[in-house]
C-alpha cells in the first residue's frame, strides 16, 4: 500500500506551506509537492488609487521584505512618470536596500537555516531551534542580535522608518542624509561589516565542511537561473538588466519591462501559487530527469549569472566560490554560501555608499507629473527578482497592477528540490524526524517568503508532513 | 509587521547593545494583517493603547504585524529578555464573535497550537520555548474574529472593534503591575 507524507508546516520559513510526499507500494517516493495558499486581491486593492501611494501601500503586503517592495514600487512609479532620480537619491535608495539586505541575510543564516547547520539536521527537534543556537554559541548570538538592531537603527536614521518605509518616492528619496547622520551611521555599518566577515569565515571553517556531503547531494536539481546585472555583468541588486541563464551556462539579457516576453506563468490545480517559467522554451516541465523551462532566482542564481562583484572582499569570496563549484552551480544548499557572499557584499557596499561624498547631497528628488503610462520597476529582493508592473490613466490613477515576487519565481525549483530530497531520504517507507528535516532543509535553502502571497486564513500552521497510503488514506502526520 | 520604527521611542539609544523590547520589563505584541479584516485586531489594540492608555517607560508596545517571529527570534537569541510578554491576536476558538480570552500557553492542545498560529507555526513553538527555556511569562490575549476575508479587505467588524476596548481593560492593569 503506498503512502503520502505531508509536511505541514515547514518550520522556520516565512509564511505557510505544506509538503505532500506520495509513497508507492514499495514505500519509495513517487511524487512530492509544496502547496501554498495565496493571499488574493492585493493587486485589485491597488487599482483606483493614485500611483504615488503604491510605494507606501505595498509595504503592507507583508513584514518580511518591505524595503524590496518599497523600492520596486518607487522604481515602477519613476517609470510611470518617466523620470530618473538624481544620483544622490538613487544612492540613498541603494543604501537602504543594502542595509535591509544585511538584516535579512543575517536573519536567514543564523535564525532560519542556522539551526540545521549549527546543531545539525538530525538534532532533536526540541533543541534544533533558536534557543538551541543561543545556548550553543551565545557570543555569536549576541553579535547577531546587535547587528540586526544596528541595521534597524540605520534604516530609521536614513528614512525615519525601518519597516513600512515611506522615504522612497516617485522621482527619488524624500529625506536627505545629513553629515551628522552619516557620521552616526558609518561606525554602525562598519560593525555590521565585521559580522559579515566573521559569518562567512565561520561558515567556511566550522559549518560548511561538516555538511559538504549534504551540500553536494541534498535537493540538487538542474535548472536555469535569473538575476540582475549591470551592462558589464556586475552583480547589482537595485538596477540593471535581467540575465536569464540556461542550465548549460549560456544566457540572454533583457530589460525588466520586457519580462512578459521572457517569463510565462504556468498554473497547477493543487496550489494557488503560479509557476513562472522560461517563456521562450514554450512550456514548463518539473520532471527531475528532464526539466524544461525551469529557472531559479535568489542568492545562488545571482551569483551564478553575474561576472563579478563590485566590492573587494565579496569579489574575493565570489572568485573562491566559482573556483570551487564552477558555473552555474546547481547545488541547492549552495544558496547558503551564496547568501553569505551577498551579505558581505551588501555590508561592504553600505560602508562604501556612506563614504561617497555626494551621499549627503540635498539634490535627491525630481518633480513628477501624472500621465497615462505603463511602468515596470524591478529590484533583486533577498529572496529573488521582484517585479512591479503598473499602468495608470492620464490622472495618474492606477488601472492595472501585476506583481511577481521573488519566491514565486522559485516555485517550480522548490517543488523539484523537495521531491529530489524526499526521493533520496525516504526509502522503503522508512523515515524519521531527521530525514524529514532534510526535506525541509531543501525548502529553507531558497529562503522562501510566502507571506507576500500567502496567508492561511483557516489558521493552519506552515508545514506538516503527512504520509498517505497508495489508496489515498492518511497513515501518519508529522509536524 | 514588526515595527521597529513604531517602538523607536521605547528603544535603546544608539550605542546601546540590544533592542529595547529585549530590555523592557513588559512587552505587548499585536499580531495580524491590517489588510485582512478582523486579522488586524492585534495591531488595532496596539494603536489604541498608544493613543489612550498610560504606558510606563518600562513597557514596550509593538505592532508585530505578520512578522512576529523575527521579533521573537531576536528576543530568543538576546542575552537580555523581558520579564513578561503579552501577545495579542485574532483566533478562531468557536466562541461568539468579539469574545476576548486570556489563554495560557499550556491550554493549547496540538490542534489548538495549529489554530493559534495564524501567522507562523514557529511563533507558537518560540513562545513555548521562550517561556520554558528563558523564563519569560507569556500570555496570549485573543479575540474571536467575525470577518476574516479571503481577499484584501481592511477594516474591523463591529464585534472586533468592541473587542479592542475589552483588550485595553485587560492589558492596561498588566502594564503597571
Amino acid at each position: 500500500m503506498s503512502k503520502t507524507l505531508v509536511i505541514q508546516p515547514v518550520t522556520r520559513i516565512e509564511g505557510h506551506a505544506k509538503v505532500t510526499v506520495q509513497l508507492d507500494d514499495a514505500g519509495n517516493v513517487s511524487d512530492a509537492r509544496v502547496n501554498v495558499v495565496e493571499l488574493r486581491g492585493f493587486e485589485k486593492f491597488c487599482i483606483g488609487r493614485p500611483v504615488e501611494e503604491l510605494p507606501r501601500i505595498v509595504t503592507s503586503i507583508c513584514g518580511v521584505c518591505p524595503w524590496s517592495h518599497h523600492l520596486a514600487s518607487a522604481k515602477a512609479c519613476d517609470a510611470v512618470f518617466g523620470v530618473e532620480p538624481p544620483p544622490a537619491g538613487r544612492k540613498l535608495r541603494e543604501l537602504a536596500n543594502s542595509i535591509a539586505y544585511t538584516e535579512e541575510h543575517i536573519l536567514h543564516f543564523y535564525f532560519l537555516a542556522g539551526a540545521d547547520f549549527i546543531l545539525g539536521p538530525a538534532a532533536d527537534h526540541s533543541i534544533r531551534n533558536v534557543i538551541g543556537i543561543a545556548s550553543a554559541v551565545p557570543d555569536v548570538a549576541k553579535r547577531v542580535v546587535r547587528s540586526r538592531h544596528l541595521g534597524a537603527r540605520m534604516l530609521e536614521i536614513l528614512s525615519g522608518k525601518s519597516i513600512h518605509p515611506v522615504a522612497g518616492v516617485p522621482g527619488g528619496f524624500s529625506k536627505a542624509l545629513t553629515a551628522e547622520e552619516r557620521d552616526k551611521m558609518l561606525p554602525m555599518a562598519e560593525e555590521v561589516l565585521e559580522l559579515a566577515k566573521f559569518s562567512i569565515a565561520f561558515a567556511k571553517s566550522d559549518v560548511f565542511p561538516k555538511y559538504l556531503d549534504a551540500v553536494k547531494t541534498l535537493g540538487v536539481i538542474k535548472t536555469g537561473f535569473l538575476g540582475t546585472v549591470t551592462k558589464d555583468g556586475t552583480l547589482d541588486l537595485y538596477d540593471g538588466v535581467l540575465r536569464m541563464m540556461q542550465a548549460d551556462g549560456t544566457y540572454e539579457e533583457f530589460p525588466c519591462d520586457k519580462y512578459t516576453d521572457y517569463i510565462g506563468e504556468h498554473i497547477e490545480p493543487w496550489t494557488y501559487l503560479k509557476f513562472p517559467y522560461m517563456k521562450k522554451v514554450g512550456k514548463l516541465s518539473m520532471d527531475l530527469d528532464n526539466p524544461v523551462g525551469v529557472y531559479r532566482t535568489n542568492t545562488l542564481a545571482r551569483i551564478n549569472v553575474c561576472d563579478r562583484i563590485r566590492t573587494p572582499l565579496a569579489q574575493k569570496e565570489f572568485e573562491e566560490f566559482r573556483s570551487k563549484f564552477g558555473r552555474p552551480v546547481q547545488l541547492t544548499l549552495a544558496y547558503h554560501w551564496a547568501r553569505l557572499i551577498e551579505l558581505l557584499y551588501n555590508a561592504e557596499y553600505a560602508v562604501e555608499l556612506l563614504k561617497s561624498p555626494d551621499i549627503t547631497s540635498t539634490d535627491i528628488r525630481v518633480p513628477v507629473k501624472p500621465r497615462a503610462a505603463r511602468g515596470v520597476g524591478c529590484v533583486e529582493a533577498p529572496r529573488g527578482t521582484l517585479i512591479h508592473d503598473y499602468e495608470t490613466d492620464a490622472d495618474g490613477i492606477v488601472t492595472n497592477v501585476n506583481l511577481i515576487v521573488g519566491t514565486t519565481h522559485n516555485n517550480a525549483p522548490i517543488n523539484m528540490s523537495v521531491k529530489k530530497a524526499a526521493i533520496d531520504n525516504i526509502k522503503g517507507g522508512k523515515y524519521d524526524q531527521g530525514l524529514l528535516n532534510m526535506v525541509e532543509m531543501a525548502i529553507r535553502a531558497y529562503d522562501p517568503c510566502l507571506s507576500c502571497a500567502t496567508h492561511d486564513l483557516d489558521g493552519h500552521i506552515p508545514v506538516e508532513i503527512k504520509i498517505l497510503a497508495s489508496d489515498g488514506e492518511t497513515v501518519a502526520v508529522v509536524r | 509587521m514588526p515595527s521597529y520604527a513604531d517602538s523607536q521611542r521605547d528603544f535603546t539609544e544608539p550605542g546601546e547593545d540590544l533592542p529595547g523590547f529585549c530590555q523592557a520589563d513588559t512587552v505587548v505584541m499585536g499580531c495580524g494583517n491590517r489588510l485582512l479584516g478582523d486579522d488586524g485586531f492585534g495591531p488595532a489594540v496596539i494603536s489604541y493603547l498608544r493613543d489612550y492608555a498610560p504606558v510606563p517607560k518600562r513597557a514596550v508596545l509593538l505592532d508585530a504585524g505578520t512578522g512576529i517571529s523575527r521579533l521573537l527570534f531576536d528576543m530568543a537569541l538576546s542575552p537580555s529578555r523581558p520579564r513578561r510578554l503579552i501577545v495579542v491576536d485574532a483566533m478562531r476558538l468557536g466562541l461568539p464573535p468579539g469574545t476576548v480570552s486570556v489563554l495560557p500557553l499550556d491550554s493549547f492542545t496540538p490542534d489548538h497550537t495549529r489554530t493559534f498560529a495564524e501567522h507562523q507555526e514557529p511563533t507558537s513553538c518560540l513562545l513555548k520555548e521562550l517561556r520554558d527555556l528563558s523564563g519569560i511569562e507569556v500570555t496570549l490575549l485573543v479575540a474571536e474574529p467575525e470577518f476574516m476575508p479571503g481577499e484584501v479587505s481592511p477594516g474591523l467588524s463591529p464585534a472586533i472593534q468592541r473587542a479592542v476596548l475589552k483588550a485595553r481593560e485587560i492589558i492596561e492593569p498588566a502594564l503597571v503591575a
